[in-house]
């Protein structure tokens, strides 16, 4: 409590400038635009497109280019990923007959997309995955049994060289050992630290 | 929860002859102001408290379990649900303790990346700090216009490592991705953007009269509480204590930085008040701006990962490594016993003393305080319970 | 008792007959109640549902936000839609809450709420009862709320609620002292407690507002508005239903119609502070005299009327969205310790200026006012300030 006038009279006069003072703020807050941003309707883009190449989506699955390593189902912290790659008795070629993600379980950890050889797992923009029942959470990428995919040195088939080219873009982004790190040039405008 | 141990006498006949008696009121786990899943059982007389005796556990999610199952790759999007506010400092802990378990050495590149994703995660996460301590104690605005900062941030961290919240960027070794191309001019343009929103926080509630008064002089924690609960992070710097992990023990490239370590009190109230705890952590923000623009300046060329293999197994033994999280010294220490799955991981967390120094600090002060006292300590659920 | 041109125009109407055989009395009566039932449903309600959704509005551009802006254009239909939602909810009574208090109260409260109106003036005619004591009138119905308040704490069984409705009852009887107290001195100037006879005491322009009239009559315009925001429960003493203390406070148990009768009462209240403050400081209705014709005139001071009490709404709501809240123990030593002693220093200064110019002090009151005007400019600069340093993008129009 005040101890002196003196103080009663700053208390009063400090309330009183301090209150006027942060109306001045938000008064200057009420001539700024917003920065809401009207999502999805009034947007001039979808979102998904806006979103970095690096954003964590629900997974996608390109079997064109999958080997059938298992190197993701072994990496998956949550195992949300089973796949089946039984070996072809006739034809001696893996065949891909199951490949699954829970997307409930998944934690959008990454972990998977980063030790598959070709980038066939890989993170999409898609966030929008609600639904109204538990069964449509487990997305069943293999229709039918398909043939694992046999990397070569060079992809000649036109329908698979672009999703190889895509999936290596992908697994360029993580880094790694060997590749150095980029440069970052100094701003100059930046202010002093 | 049994309350054997905590019964105090029942008053009957008051000081003037009337008959009292003591309210036992529950601020339980849904409460709009405790920041998360927290219970107090609080006994109160009218509105001063008398007692307020903290219940943890309802966040409770056997992470230290979880790392006994997984494994050292597996583990790290787990460490980052330790502490969802901050999460850097959680994968910067696991990844330090693992490098120390197996002797891996991480580049220099790879440490400068670690520390401009860590020290962007503490302005974020001290932005939502003082955001919901404002907004407990009653002004609105200022939370919404910390958290619009905040998205801006989000946005560069999900650039960074395409996660808004549980970024799992780090790794054993290193980090997982470098730097996009044109990412420090985004950054810097963010800082030269913040730090007159800070001045501006500033004349908006952070010298407003009311705000003071009801932060200033509450719950005073002195050096030697502080010391006696384990006090860390900027709850100890508020008590004038200047103890910061990254200058004290340093770790990863903090040496080559130059940065102050603001202790309380702050412009108004005491040392070890609940406003000495507000403003070291606005002033800590304007010492992570100055880290960032430094990191940038400096960082050399190089590899940002070391060669790890896929299968790790560090040789058996333990280790223990300290980062000064958002909300202090953030202890990890690991056991290993030869195989790829460590043998026993524990965390050690500032939010959990916190919550035991409530029960002292909370004697005398009216309910309203507690609210206060909660805020200013930065609890948040997910850290006390793990 | 009705008002004498209600009493004039129905005993035109009782002359031609058209109510039959009805006793006067009876006719006056039904003739009150509609003019009642006109002023709260066409106005009250409708000014109490407007205010939440500007509120929201206003709250959202100071926050960078937008607020609701899609039901109905630019959101202008979202109260309706919130009170058709509140209506259509379950109607819970906690099992062991005291069942006629607990429905009793939001009644009692609604009730001392729209009884206030009746004083309050639109225009120079259009007052449901130009009653001799107005102002005396208004604050002592306004205080019926704390029964109300009191009830609903109380009756909740939950403590949570008992303390909000303890709190909000310590808060509005305390604040009722320096509210009186800053209202004498205008009632000393005036020399009537008539809500008309104040506004007619004052002029048109700025220079004869009562604001200005004397350092000491500025003081209680503040030491008035700070007693008035205690009193209706807006922050910064908006303690009784703090939302992150006591979930909702005396409000928690509530759901439904009843919890819409709080809230009415809540954001209607702001109405009846802005009309006030603009009665006793701000000159009424009072308009330049353009017109001679009777009726655009009363339509021009019944804009200017709810027009200056709506910018007053708007500053409270403002106020609101910038200042936190304060402690129960700082606002009793506010409430006593500062209030009271500078609204006793208000209204003995008062007495003696009155007493010593009857009339007003012509230079000392448009100085006032000059000083007035460089307060709001020096704001404004602040402003200005603000803006340039933040160098924010900026966006006039209130639309989005």
């Amino acid at each position: 409590m005040a101890a002196s006038v003196r103080e009663y009279l700053r208390n009063i006069a400090e309330t009183a400038m301090t209150a006027f003072e942060g109306m001045a703020v938000t008064c200057s807050h009420f001539l700024r635009r917003p920065s809401t941003v009207q999502y999805p309707d009034r947007m001039p883009l979808r979102v998904q497109d806006t979103l970095p190449f690096r954003y964590r989506g629900i997974l996608e699955v390109d079997l064109e280019i999958c080997t059938g390593c298992l190197a993701c189902e072994r990496a998956c912290p949550i195992d949300c990923i089973v796949i089946d790659a039984p070996k072809d008795k006739q034809t001696k070629q893996m065949l891909l007959t199951r490949f699954d993600i829970d997307i409930a379980k998944c934690m959008y950890c990454g972990l998977c997309s980063e030790p598959c050889p070709t980038g066939a797992i890989h993170h999409t923009p898609e966030f929008e995955g609600a639904d109204f029942s538990l069964e449509s959470m487990v997305r069943r990428y293999v229709k039918e049994p398909v043939a694992a995919y046999k990397p070569k040195k060079v992809e000649t088939d036109p329908a698979v060289a672009p999703i190889l080219e895509r999936g290596m873009r992908y697994l360029d982004e993580f880094a790694s050992p060997d590749a150095p790190g980029g440069a970052v040039e100094p701003d100059e405008t930046e202010s002093a630290a | 929860m049994s309350l054997a141990g905590y019964e105090v006498a029942v008053e009957q006949v008051g000081p003037h002859g009337l008959e009292t008696e003591e309210m036992t009121l529950n601020m339980g786990p849904q409460h709009p102001s405790t920041h998360g899943v927290l219970r107090f059982v609080v006994k109160a007389d009218g509105e001063v408290m008398r007692q307020a005796i903290p219940d943890v556990g309802y966040l409770h999610r056997s992470i230290e379990k979880i790392a006994e199952k997984v494994g050292y790759h597996g583990f790290m999007p787990y460490t980052d649900r330790v502490d969802y506010v901050a999460a850097m400092f959680c994968n910067q802990g696991w990844a330090s303790v693992a490098e120390k378990l197996g002797d891996i050495t991480v580049p220099k590149r790879g440490e400068y990346c670690r520390v401009i994703a860590a020290e962007l995660n503490r302005i974020a996460s001290h932005l939502l700090s003082v955001g919901t301590m404002v907004l407990d104690i009653g002004a609105i605005t200022p939370f919404f216009h910390a958290f619009r900062e905040r998205e801006k941030l989000n946005d560069l961290l999900e650039e960074l490592c395409g996660s808004r919240l549980t970024y799992n960027y780090m790794r054993i070794g290193g980090v997982a991705w470098d730097l996009p191309p044109g990412y420090a001019e985004k950054v810097l343009a963010f800082l030269d953007r913040f730090e007159p929103m800070l001045a501006e926080y500033d004349d908006l509630i952070s010298a407003n009269k009311i705000y003071v008064e009801r932060c200033a002089g509450v719950a005073i924690i002195g050096r030697e509480d502080a010391f006696a609960y384990n006090l860390v992070g900027p709850n100890l710097r508020a008590a004038g204590v200047r103890y910061d992990v990254r200058r004290d023990e340093p770790y990863s490239v903090y040496p080559e930085l130059e940065f102050d370590v603001p202790v309380g009190p702050g412009e108004h109230g005491v040392v070890g008040d609940s406003y000495a705890r507000y403003a070291v952590r606005i002033r800590e923000m304007t010492q992570s701006a100055r880290i960032l623009r430094q990191c940038f300046r400096q960082m050399p060329d190089g590899p940002v990962i070391a060669k790890v293999p896929r299968k790790f197994r560090p040789p058996a033994g333990d280790a223990q490594v300290r980062v000064e999280s958002a909300r202090g010294d953030m202890g990890w220490y690991a056991v290993s016993d030869g195989t790829e799955f460590p043998y026993r991981c524990k965390v050690r967390t500032g939010s959990f003393a916190a919550m035991a120094i409530i029960d002292k600090v909370s004697a005398g002060l009216m309910l309203a305080d507690l609210v206060t006292v909660i805020a200013s300590l930065d609890i948040v659920a997910p850290e006390v319970d793990r | 008792m009705t008002p004498p041109p209600l009493q004039d125009f129905l005993d035109g109407l009782i002359a031609d007959g058209v109510f039959g055989a009805l006793p006067p009395a009876i006719v006056y009566a039904l003739g009150i109640v509609t003019v009642a039932a006109v002023v709260i449903f066409g106005f009250v309600l409708n000014v109490a549902g407007v205010t939440t959704f500007i509120e929201r509005r206003v709250w959202a551009r100071i926050q960078s936000r937008i607020g609701p802006n899609r039901v109905g254009p630019q959101g202008i239909l979202q109260w309706l839609a919130d009170g058709i939602k509140l209506l259509m909810k379950e109607e819970l009574i906690p099992a062991a809450a005291d069942p006629r208090l607990f429905k009793l109260a939001p009644y009692v409260v609604v009730m001392g709420f729209v009884a206030a109106f009746v004083a309050i003036p639109f225009s120079s005619v259009l007052i449901a009862a130009d009653l001799d004591v107005g102002v005396l009138y208004i604050t002592s119905v306004t205080s019926l709320v704390v029964v109300g308040i009191l009830m609903a704490g109380w009756a909740s069984n939950n403590k949570w609620s008992l303390i909000g409705g303890i709190r909000a009852a310590a808060q509005i009887v305390s604040y009722e002292i320096p509210a009186a107290l800053s209202i004498f001195p205008i009632v000393l100037i005036s020399g009537t407690l008539s809500t008309q006879g104040i506004i007619q005491a004052q002029g048109w322009a700025p220079w004869n507002w009562f604001i200005f009239y004397s350092p000491f009559t500025f003081v209680a315009f503040w030491v008035l508005f700070t007693a008035l925001l205690a009193e209706g429960n807006r922050t910064p003493f908006d303690l009784p239903e703090a939302e992150s203390e006591l979930v909702a406070g005396f409000v928690t148990e509530y759901s439904g119609a009843r919890y819409l009768f709080f809230f009415l009462v809540e954001w209607g209240n702001l109405y009846i502070i802005g009309a006030l403050m603009v009665i006793l400081f701000l000159g009424g209705w009072q308009v330049p005299p353009v017109t001679d014709n009777a009726v655009l005139l009363n339509l021009l001071q019944l804009v200017t009327f709810v027009a200056k009490a709506y910018l007053g709404v708007l500053i409270i709501m403002w106020i609101r969205a910038t200042l936190p809240r304060i402690r129960v123990d700082q606002l009793m030593s506010t409430c006593w310790k500062y209030l009271v002693p500078i609204s006793f220093v208000n209204f003995l200064g008062t007495a003696v200026w009155v007493a010593l110019w009857p009339h007003g002090n012509r230079p000392v009151w448009s100085l006032m006012t000059l000083l007035g005007f460089a307060l709001a400019g020096y704001f404004f600069y602040r402003v200005g300030f603000h803006l340039r340093r933040s160098r924010s993008e900026l966006l006039l129009s209130p639309f989005s």
